[in-house]
């Protein structure tokens, strides 16, 4: 059996060929898009409430910031932005004039989900869902790492006489061997959307696939995230530069720093007030006081080893290392540049004279920005000049790793839907 | 027998000089943190870098109650640094990896003392293992990689170490046009043929050695009648596993074509930058640390020494350097300690098996560790 199909009763084999599949799932599109848009917001509204409090959900990674996502204000608030201020759209057709449009769904949303964040997936699910689509997901990892008890709650959640399990037969949740080129293709084959979640190499290999011509393809790439922490903020509010590293370990902790979205470099400007060694130094009081990691490869440690080696012997940087092992490092320097990225707690700190200097190193490569500006003229200065070399997001440290809509420069929702017209 | 009044020169001689396999864990553990307090902070003074490096990540000297307490210096850091302990002109030799994939190779800056006390280190621990006595002596490489100049490589280096035990030297290759190396096959089958029933050694790189000698004699049909041969090998193992040989078939399948022991294969671990201090399998197989050297294996994450029967990071640590700050190394293979004083060979100390290199972790999503220079 080449592929498990992870459902809420936990993984089991479901023979070689997706094709059954994704039959079945055909036979539930009429059926999904028949449920009101907000039967399906409540029953999510319902899914959050239970996330928190079922044992089997509560303490896993990211559970809390989800369970704050699927809230119905939020949901409806991200359908609006989405379907141009109106989530009725989704449920048929809205007089505009004389005329009316629809928002319908594309289809069979086929996802092909990374291994970073055990709530990943459901970022993409709910809105595809939501969008009416019958989806198809394959995890990275044969390991589901929780998403089997996240279906499990859904599977219970209710509203409106809609039942959670009954959504769920309009999903399924797989994992196959990603070097399986047949698989993959019956898949990509088999997809009127695919979203693509991942690094390079994983997207490279998916957009490669085999697809019907009308077939879209939304891609979440491989992206790289900073802070900037400006002079005004450090000489005129001293008294919240504890708060605000505060919340860039925040930031740094969630999801061992392997997410799109998280810091991985962070420039701050040279000031009066505070020198880049106590910048140092409050941010290793702060990643002090992270509960322990619980593992890491040893691919990882040896990055850590080797990037404290290189910071510490090098006379013009230094570095700050937590004495517990690998876990957690600061590295300071002077040089403006993007550090390759570390992770698991890396973060490096780089003192520079202008935030204008940032500018010429952004690209659609830099994904978000945690911006801590004292002067709001030069935050917007800011982020005009960084989104228009690319960047996706200038956010609040402690935000970095929320999810919202838009993300990666993209509507998700609307993406998932096809616009249509009706002119009697 | 070690007089800490002596100096640490008079100590470390001792320790190259003496039985290699002799001494209890507890004991050398004491006895080599308390001459490596000395010797790295002499490193550290003439080296400024070290000095930062110590200063900056590890704990005090004087609070060095063990091997475990010492800061190692990742072995990368030689691809990225000169780390010399000694003015240019007291170097007499720099040693060089051997870079693959066009990386930048490690320089290892080696003063007359330091190749003193490798060369007699290397032949203190081989000749518990083969011997004393020399005897014809077959490399099974090209001469021009043990060539005399300024640089050496690592395997020059090991070809030149055992060389030591050599009454007669025979280089088995040859280069062909494109640079590639080939067996030199009537030079190998006269060397056996004169040498047919005496003890000889045997040297070479184990991926070479398996590819252009052992794969290449089953492929023409050649055995010998080698019975008395000893073949040391070392180096890379991460090409035989990625063409899923093991250990055990390398060694079943290399003495298959010698017509001699599995038992007379050695395989020894070292490096470029401990070059002299090597680890060499003994009969049961297991990896001995020699008197002068150790070895730590640390856990992934909190770089805690290992208790025995757990997987790590492979750590060295060797008195012999004086010229650059090669004492306390962590390497990039991972290990598995196997005991401690006990193993069925009778030698005492740390013994281990080397596992593999550290492989990079499957990429786990969208952050994108992003080098600058290749992405923008």
């Amino acid at each position: 059996m080449k592929i498990l199909r992870i459902t809420p009763r936990g993984m089991e084999p479901v023979g070689d060929s997706l094709l059954p599949i994704v039959d079945a799932l055909k036979e539930k599109r009429d059926h999904l898009a028949k449920n009101p848009v907000d039967n399906l917001v409540a029953l999510f509204a319902d899914f959050a409430d239970r996330l928190l409090r079922d044992s089997r959900t509560k303490s896993l990674e990211g559970c809390m910031f989800l369970s704050a996502w699927l809230g119905s204000n939020n949901l409806r608030q991200l359908l609006e932005v989405n379907l141009n201020g109106n989530p009725a759209y989704l449920d048929g057709f809205v007089p505009q004039g004389r005329n009316y449009l629809a928002a319908k769904p594309q289809g069979l949303a086929a996802m092909w989900m990374a291994g970073n964040v055990a709530t990943l997936p459901m970022f993409s699910l709910i809105p595809a869902i939501l969008a009416k689509n019958v989806c198809l997901v394959k995890l990275a990892y044969s390991d589901p790492e929780g998403m089997d008890r996240l279906l499990a709650v859904l599977a219970e959640s209710q509203a409106n006489k809609l039942q959670g399990a009954d959504l769920l037969d309009a999903v399924a949740v797989v994992w196959f061997d990603y070097n399986n080129q047949e698989l993959n293709e019956q898949m990509s084959l088999a997809a009127d959307v695919k979203i693509i979640w991942g690094g390079a190499q994983a997207i490279k290999a998916i957009t490669a696939l085999p697809r019907r011509e009308h077939c879209t393809e939304i891609i979440f790439g491989p992206k790289y995230s900073i802070g900037v922490i400006d002079r005004e903020k450090l000489q005129t509010q001293p008294e919240k530069i504890d708060e605000t590293v505060a919340a860039f370990v925040r930031d740094i902790a969630i999801f061992d720093q392997r997410a799109c979205s998280a810091p991985q470099t962070i420039f701050i400007e040279h000031n009066t007030s505070l020198s880049l060694h106590e910048i140092g130094e409050l941010f290793a009081k702060h990643l002090a006081k992270l509960p322990p990691k619980p593992g890491l490869d040893p691919y990882t440690t040896m990055r850590i080893v080797n990037v404290r080696a290189a910071w510490a012997l090098d006379q013009a940087k230094d570095v700050i290392a937590s004495s517990d092992g690998a876990n957690w490092t600061v590295c300071l320097d002077h040089e403006v540049s993007l550090k390759e990225a570390v992770q698991s707690r890396t973060i490096f700190l780089t003192e520079i004279d202008s935030w204008q200097q940032v500018i010429p190193l952004l690209s659609p490569k830099v994904q978000s920005v945690g911006i801590a500006f004292g002067d709001q003229k030069q935050a917007l200065a800011f982020a005009e000049a960084a989104t228009a070399s690319g960047v996706a997001r200038c956010v609040r440290p402690g935000l970095m790793n929320n999810y919202e809509s838009p993300w990666d420069g993209k509507l998700l929702v609307n993406q998932l839907v096809r616009w249509v017209t009706l002119k009697p | 027998m070690f007089d800490h009044s002596v100096s640490i020169e008079q100590q470390v001689d001792a320790l190259i000089r003496g039985p290699q396999y002799a001494m209890r864990q507890a004991v050398k553990d004491t006895l080599l943190t308390s001459i490596l307090r000395e010797l790295c902070q002499e490193i550290g003074r003439n080296c400024p870098p070290y000095a930062r490096f110590l200063q900056r990540l590890g704990r005090s000297p004087a609070d060095w109650r063990g091997l475990a307490d010492l800061p190692p210096l990742p072995v990368s850091m030689f691809k990225q640094f000169i780390l010399a302990a000694v003015p240019p002109e007291k170097v007499v030799r720099q040693l060089l990896s051997s870079s693959t994939s066009g990386q930048q190779p490690s320089r290892i800056v080696i003063d007359k003392t330091t190749a003193f006390r490798q060369t007699r280190a290397l032949a203190s621990i081989l000749k518990e293992h083969i011997g004393g006595h020399r005897r014809p002596y077959l490399v099974l490489d090209v001469e021009e990689s043990a060539a005399a100049g300024d640089t050496l490589t690592a395997r020059g280096a090991a070809i030149r170490g055992v060389g030591n035990f050599a009454s007669e030297t025979v280089y088995g290759m040859k280069k062909l046009p494109d640079g590639d190396l080939t067996t030199d096959w009537p030079r190998v089958e006269d060397f056996f043929h004169r040498h047919a029933y005496e003890p000889v050694l045997l040297f070479g790189f184990t991926f070479i050695l398996w590819t252009r000698f052992v794969e290449e004699a089953e492929h023409r049909g050649i055995k010998f009648q080698a019975s008395q041969a000893q073949l040391l090998h070392s180096g890379g193992w991460k090409k035989l596993v990625a063409q899923a040989v093991s250990k055990e078939e390398f060694t079943r399948r290399t003495s298959d074509v010698l017509g001699c022991e599995p038992g007379a294969i050695l395989d020894f671990y070292g490096m470029v930058e401990q070059v002299g201090t090597v680890f060499v399998d003994c009969e049961a197989g297991h990896k001995h640390a020699p008197a002068f050297a150790d070895v730590v294996i640390r856990r992934p994450h909190t770089l805690e020494p290992v208790e025995v029967g757990e997987t790590g990071i492979i750590e060295v640590v060797s008195v012999l350097p004086t010229s650059y700050p090669g004492q306390v190394l962590i390497t990039e293979d991972q290990g598995v300690l196997i005991g401690v004083d006990d193993c069925p060979c009778r030698r005492l100390g740390n013994y281990f098996l080397f596992i593999k290199r550290i492989e990079q972790a499957e990429a786990r999503g969208c952050g994108d560790t992003f080098a600058q220079s290749r992405e923008i």
